[in-house]
């Protein structure tokens, strides 16, 4: 039932990118009749395709495109970095939507209120979690318990915490839509090999198809957006396999690129009438670029644990996602297992000789966590272009700039503290807290949602302010990071926005 | 694996065997076949290779691996057609700073006092490669993953769910 769609087709929605936010705003929009063409930079792989192998898989699925600065993780291939993604799926709390009326004027920050409350977006996360068979939610059982979530909870307990839970994962716990349930394979980051895990490779794109009203192009870089003499958009240059240039026509368009693509395009699509890029008249493009705060706790128990076996990450405490000053920072963190092969932990716990050895010598017995947290939004972390260096489609090679914001080493003093303490009550016999995980792929905010025009990107539904029918699908139209994990959100998001995009549509404004 | 590769093979492992855990000295009734290609220009030479084994294992120490599993992982290092040429420099160079270090043979030294010598260089840059280079080897190494019990890949055999997934016996709590 896959359409294909003329160039010169203006009546169709394209939509950049086909990971959490892009497949899903452009399935959504194909269930509603809206002709969709999805460009995907890059190539469509199968579940045959997965093996267990994480240099393997990311050759095969990895964004490689020459980058600068602060490094990501992030999937150029159908599905995004859904194909990545841990499945973590917490709601974020009312407080978070507000953090700027909770936590007041936080120094060096450029910290607002999202333009949505809570109430409004929690009909869209009841959506999302049907789509994606959250544990825990509408008719899905929690997780399976693995060894290391039953060391978490103990140890929480012990601590004092009482939201510890092991639903709120977008793994199947049972089988449900025509996925199975999760196997316990254990290597999540590096695709499912059964599609246990939610995947919009395998479901939303397909279910797209099933509609007759979406195409999908493989191997199509988006390089520009052209716009017409009045500022709206009108179709979509990009390059196919071979560096070939093609403009599709289009009536809307949506760019789901991830962070660092998003800012990109955007930028690069300026003009006489936008300068400095699509949607940057308030200079907020490509700013307030955050990642989360980030630390791992490692802790070798008195017996085996053999964390390796079963899901890298299903297991929750949310008792610090919470507003807290008497902690010494604003904003709040969730606690998550994590897990990871030998070669993995021993680059967490770096260093050399007879101490790092022993740490890993004793493998089966370690226990691990790592939290997610709130991170500040500032106007320096940012995604630049540098001056001369290009890439191979002849783009200015992106420059990351991202450093932590004083709230940020507080909260993760806290968190290392909280969390030692936890597998300390156990027993623990050596702790190791890392800070620096090596990477970051919870991207967010380069493109924000504001009320106000001068104060972000793009409005509340994620249309850039001054461009009638562009808008941005991905995280990053976050206003914050708040705490949880954000694909949940961004699928909520692109839910809602695809309603607001077709009534728009049937109404004649766009 | 051409000809080279397997003389290179040969070698590392005979140096390997001589060289021993001790990292003594070397016996010098090498074959004549490896010791033609210890002699090509470009490669490591022996005495550098036998102390290269031994930082090796200083790097990762345990006792379960094998010394021809060290070896291994710098032979395979060497053997890559891209990046082998600057790693035989980069080993070189770390024999070399070690040896200046130590104001003579480091491989003479006792284990205290290689630890020592080693970080005092640990630093430089081709003592950083070399060690990312170990470290990925040892840990990524079937060997080592049997003894921790890591059993690697499972989707061949269906997921860990029936396989010691959720196993636990040492927690006092009852959850």
């Amino acid at each position: 039932m896959a359409r294909q769609y003329e160039l010169d087709d203006d009546t169709v929605v394209v939509v950049i990118g086909s990971g959490a936010g892009g497949g899903t705003v452009a399935n959504e929009l194909a269930q509603k009749g809206v002709d969709v063409v999805c460009l995907e930079a890059g190539n469509r792989l199968t579940l045959a395709d997965v093996v267990n192998d994480l240099v393997v898989m990311d050759q095969k699925m990895g964004w490689h495109d020459k980058r600068l600065g602060a490094p990501l993780w992030i999937c150029k291939t159908v599905g995004g970095t859904t194909m990545r993604w841990s499945g973590v799926t917490p709601r974020f709390r009312d407080f978070e939507l507000r953090p700027r009326s909770t936590y007041g004027a936080l120094a060096d920050t450029t910290l607002i209120d999202w333009p949505l409350t809570l109430e409004e977006l929690s009909p869209y996360y009841d959506r999302a979690e049907s789509k994606m068979g959250v544990s825990g939610t509408h008719d899905m059982p929690p997780s399976f318990e693995t060894s290391n979530y039953k060391v978490l909870k103990a140890g929480g307990q012990r601590i004092g915490y009482k939201q510890i839970t092991s639903a709120r994962t977008a793994i199947n716990s049972i089988a449900r839509d025509g996925r199975p349930a999760c196997q316990q394979i254990g290597f999540c980051w590096d695709g499912c090999a059964v599609g246990a895990k939610w995947s919009t490779l395998y479901t939303e794109i397909p279910k797209a198809e099933q509609t007759g009203h979406f195409e999908l192009r493989t191997g199509a870089m988006a390089v520009k957006i052209e716009h017409d003499a009045k500022g709206k958009v009108r179709s979509v240059v990009y390059a196919d396999a071979d560096g070939t240039l093609h403009e599709q026509k289009a009536r809307a368009v949506c760019v789901a690129g991830n962070v660092v693509e998003t800012t990109r395009l955007l930028h690069n699509s300026n003009s006489s009438l936008f300068p400095d890029g699509l949607g940057n008249a308030s200079g907020h493009l490509g700013r307030n670029y955050m990642r989360h705060v980030m630390s791992l706790t490692l802790a070798v128990m008195p017996g085996e644990v053999n964390f390796h076996k079963g899901t890298r990450q299903s297991g929750l405490i949310l008792d610090e996602q919470r507003h807290d000053p008497d902690r010494g920072f604003a904003g709040g963190y969730v606690i998550e297992t994590a897990a990871d092969q030998p070669y993995g932990i021993a680059t967490y716990v770096g260093g050399w000789g007879e101490e790092a050895a022993d740490f890993l010598e004793h493998y089966s017995q370690i226990a691990g966590c790592w939290i997610t947290g709130e991170d500040p939004p500032q106007a320096a972390n940012r995604i630049t272009f540098h001056a001369t260096e290009r890439d191979a489609y002849g783009l200015p090679v992106p420059v990351v700039e991202y450093s932590d914001h004083p709230n940020s080493t507080a909260m993760r003093k806290h968190a290392d503290q909280r969390c030692g303490a936890l597998y300390a009550s156990l027993g623990a016999r050596r702790i190791k807290s890392v800070a620096n995980i090596g990477h970051g792929c919870h991207n967010m905010g380069v493109a924000r949602m504001s009320e106000k025009p001068a104060d972000g990107v793009t409005n509340r539904w994620g249309r850039v302010h001054d461009i009638p029918n562009l808008f941005v699908s991905d995280g990053s139209v976050f206003p914050t990071s708040a705490a949880p994990n954000p694909t949940l959100t961004i699928v909520a998001l692109a839910i809602r926005q695809a309603e607001h995009i077709a009534a728009s549509m049937s109404r004649r404004e766009i | 694996m051409n000809q080279n590769q397997l003389a290179r093979r040969r070698f590392v492992v005979a140096i390997m065997a001589l060289s021993g855990a001790a990292g003594t000295a070397l016996n010098p009734q090498l074959s004549l076949f490896s010791r033609a290609w210890a002699e090509s220009p470009g490669q490591p030479g022996e005495g550098v290779l036998a102390a290269m084994v031994r930082m090796a294992r200083l790097l990762y120490p345990h006792d379960a691996l094998s010394d021809e599993v060290y070896a291994g992982i710098l032979d395979r290092a060497l053997s890559e057609t891209a990046a082998g040429a600057a790693f035989a420099g980069q080993l070189d160079a770390a024999a070399a700073a070690l040896d200046a270090r130590a104001g003579g043979a480091w491989r003479d030294l006792d284990t205290a006092a290689q630890v020592e010598v080693m970080r005092g260089i640990e630093s430089e840059a081709s003592f950083v490669a070399i060690q990312a280079t170990v470290q990925f080897g040892v840990y990524n190494h079937r060997d080592f993953w049997k003894r921790v019990g890591y059993a690697g890949p499972s989707k061949g055999f269906g997921g860990y769910l029936h396989r010691g997934a959720g196993d636990i016996d040492w927690l006092p709590e009852k959850l």
